[in-house]
């Protein structure tokens, strides 16, 4: 049943409110709501925010991507058009950027896959009964409430080649054994993803957790009714239903974690040469060490465009779904 | 139906687990309160013998580390602090603010493109390095580089698509029937967002505020680059004590990451139960 249709087109959707579902009898035209203009006026505020906040520096930085200049040189009005050289430096010659989005890239599979695959077994873990699980869970989440410097700052301590962390390998393995973390690529390399897999395996935990809790006990009945067994009624049954969940979990720590910036400068300050060099860490160099601001904002310009596109694809799955949540 | 009682190895797997989680936080305060002869002793100090509050002291009266022989911090951190406190604050009521009108119409009016919502999250795929550097020269130009104002600006409008999608996420929860209802009554559209709705979301409400204010606390990279000596926030001066003094001041920099760390620890505890809810934008159903 639906509502009679007002002619007011602003509450277009309002008209189609609780249809079949619920067959309310109170089914008079909704019609006195009309008085505050249109209904456009609620998201002007965010929209005025981002045009202006966003919007406007990224044409700035589109303007300046195709320019030469830099502050050493005067001002933005004086500075040469280049078309589209800087892209084409960045893109076929300069093996650092190169390296730094491929580095970027894979840092950020790698990272995801750990935390994905840690915070799955840790919310299943949870799924059984013991004492104190309350408190465990707050634990448990702690790691994710902390701020990336702070985390950047305690891993650097950590880290140090008299820290507690080459204190424990020594113990088991010998003090022949200890690395000397920042000063070898690989090492340096695996600080950073050893950082954020522990700074944010507890989000995709959270996520995973409250996805199983909410998983609807019917369906899991039913397979175990037909015999099937605990592990085939977790792969087939549960995680199935858990996907939209698990897609928006890699959609919100990916978009994070390709900006990683924070806990690199912190750790590394993307050393040992450019082992652990981030694509923030790259621009944020070319801008504020070389003040290099045209071609900084070429590169950034090629990381929005690549980062959009990424994200958008990873969205495609829940688009629908997460766009139709309105009731 | 899935549950069952943990069975002996998975709560060692569970100990092991949560040894790793907490140690890191475990360093952290440790190394705040140890006496600057154990801040980088060989082989580290895991417990002080003589804890000492000192570090903590010299963050607000530079000279106090003196007593044990080492020379005082070049500033104190007290600007930072409050730096932090006003900036994340005020950015955070805008944000929510903000949010909320643009959650109302998102949840409740079907005026906007079917994409909207998609292109208030793109705000946040924006990595900040992007933005930092036509930020620089806008703000120079209109001079408010180096002051409050812009760099809540800028943090209003990072943290706006979280702000927006974790409320609107809230409020497509309520059944729209209540606003109507409300409406029947003889109440204006904007009365009833404001008088049913708001009301009705408000566990989320704060959940969101806490989230955002947590955002805006531990933003790093725009006051890094906004800021020059008006403005400082907290993680500037952490990372300015690491590169002024690095390896010298262990204590008084994990004191202050430890002051830095607080209220968000003791926030995110408090937002909890309401956290995954939000952060997944709506999609585990309740």
């Amino acid at each position: 049943m639906n509502l009679h249709v007002t002619p007011n087109t602003d509450g277009a959707d309002m008209a189609t409110v609780g249809n079949e579902a619920t067959p309310v009898a109170a089914a008079p035209p909704v019609k006195a709501v009309g008085n505050l203009g249109p209904a456009r006026f609620f998201a002007v505020p965010g929209q005025i925010v981002s045009l202006v906040v966003l919007v406007m520096p990224l044409l700035v930085a589109l303007y300046m991507s195709f320019t030469d200049w830099s502050p050493t040189r005067g001002s933005l009005a004086e500075a040469y058009f280049v078309g589209l050289e800087n892209y084409y430096e960045l893109l076929v010659y300069d093996t650092r950027f190169i390296e730094a989005v491929v580095r970027t890239v894979l840092i950020s599979a790698v990272c995801l896959m750990l935390e994905f695959t840690l915070g799955l077994g840790l919310a299943v873990l949870f799924l059984r009964e013991f004492r104190g699980k309350a408190v465990l869970f707050s634990a448990f989440l702690t790691p994710m409430m902390i701020l990336p410097v702070v985390v950047g700052y305690t891993f650097w301590m950590l880290f140090q080649s008299n820290g507690p962390i080459n204190q424990v390998i020594a113990l088991i393995a010998g003090p022949g054994a200890m690395p000397e973390w920042f000063r070898s690529a690989p090492f340096a390399v695996a600080t950073v993803i050893i950082t954020e897999v522990w700074h944010w395996t507890p989000l995709f935990f959270l996520i995973l957790l409250s996805g199983l809790n909410a998983v609807p006990e019917n369906p899991v009945r039913a397979a175990v009714i037909l015999g099937a067994s605990p592990r085939q009624v977790f792969w087939q049954v549960v995680l199935p239903m858990l996907k939209p969940v698990i897609i928006v979990a890699f959609v919100i720590r990916a978009m994070e974690v390709i900006k990683l910036f924070d806990e690199v400068f912190m750790l590394t300050r993307g050393g040992p040469g450019s082992a652990t060099e981030t694509i923030s860490l790259y621009i944020y160099k070319l801008a504020f060490n070389d003040f290099q601001l045209a071609y900084g904002a070429a590169a950034a310009f090629l990381v929005l465009i690549g980062t959009l596109v990424i994200i958008n694809l990873m969205l495609l799955p829940v688009r629908d779904q997460l766009l139709e949540a309105r009731r | 139906m899935l549950s069952r009682p943990l069975t002996l190895p998975l709560a060692i797997v569970l100990g092991l687990a949560l040894v790793v989680t907490l140690f890191p936080v475990f360093w952290i305060v440790m190394t705040a309160i140890k006496p600057p002869t154990d801040w980088n002793a060989t082989p580290a100090i895991w417990i002080p013998e003589q804890p000492t509050l000192v570090n903590f002291r010299t963050l607000f009266d530079p000279d106090a580390i003196r007593e044990y022989g080492v020379g005082g911090v070049s500033q104190p951190a007290t600007a930072s602090v409050l730096g932090s406190i006003f900036a994340s604050v005020i950015a955070t009521f805008f944000s929510i603010l903000i949010g909320l009108f643009s959650a109302i119409g998102l949840s409740r009016y079907s005026t906007m493109t079917k994409a909207t919502p998609l292109v208030i999250l793109s705000g946040r795929m924006f990595p900040p390095a992007a933005i930092a550097v036509p930020f620089v020269i806008i703000f120079s130009v209109t001079n408010v580089i180096d002051t409050y104002s812009g760099l809540i600006a800028i943090y209003v409008a990072v943290t706006l698509p979280f702000s927006t999608w974790m409320l609107k996420s809230f409020i497509d929860d309520l059944p729209r029937e209540i606003e109507e209802a409300a409406m029947l009554d003889g109440r204006s559209r904007l009365m009833a967002h404001l008088t049913v709705t708001i009301p009705l979301v408000r566990g989320g409400l704060f959940a969101t505020t806490m989230f955002i204010f947590i955002l805006n606390w531990s933003e790093f990279m725009f006051a890094l680059v906004l800021s020059y000596t008006n403005v400082t926030t907290i993680p500037v001066q952490l990372a300015k004590y690491v590169t002024a003094t690095a390896g010298t001041l262990y204590g008084v920099q994990a004191a202050l990451a430890v002051l830095a760390m607080l209220p968000l620890v003791v926030g995110g505890f408090m937002i909890q139960s309401h956290l995954a809810r939000g952060m997944t934008f709506g999609a585990v159903k309740r």
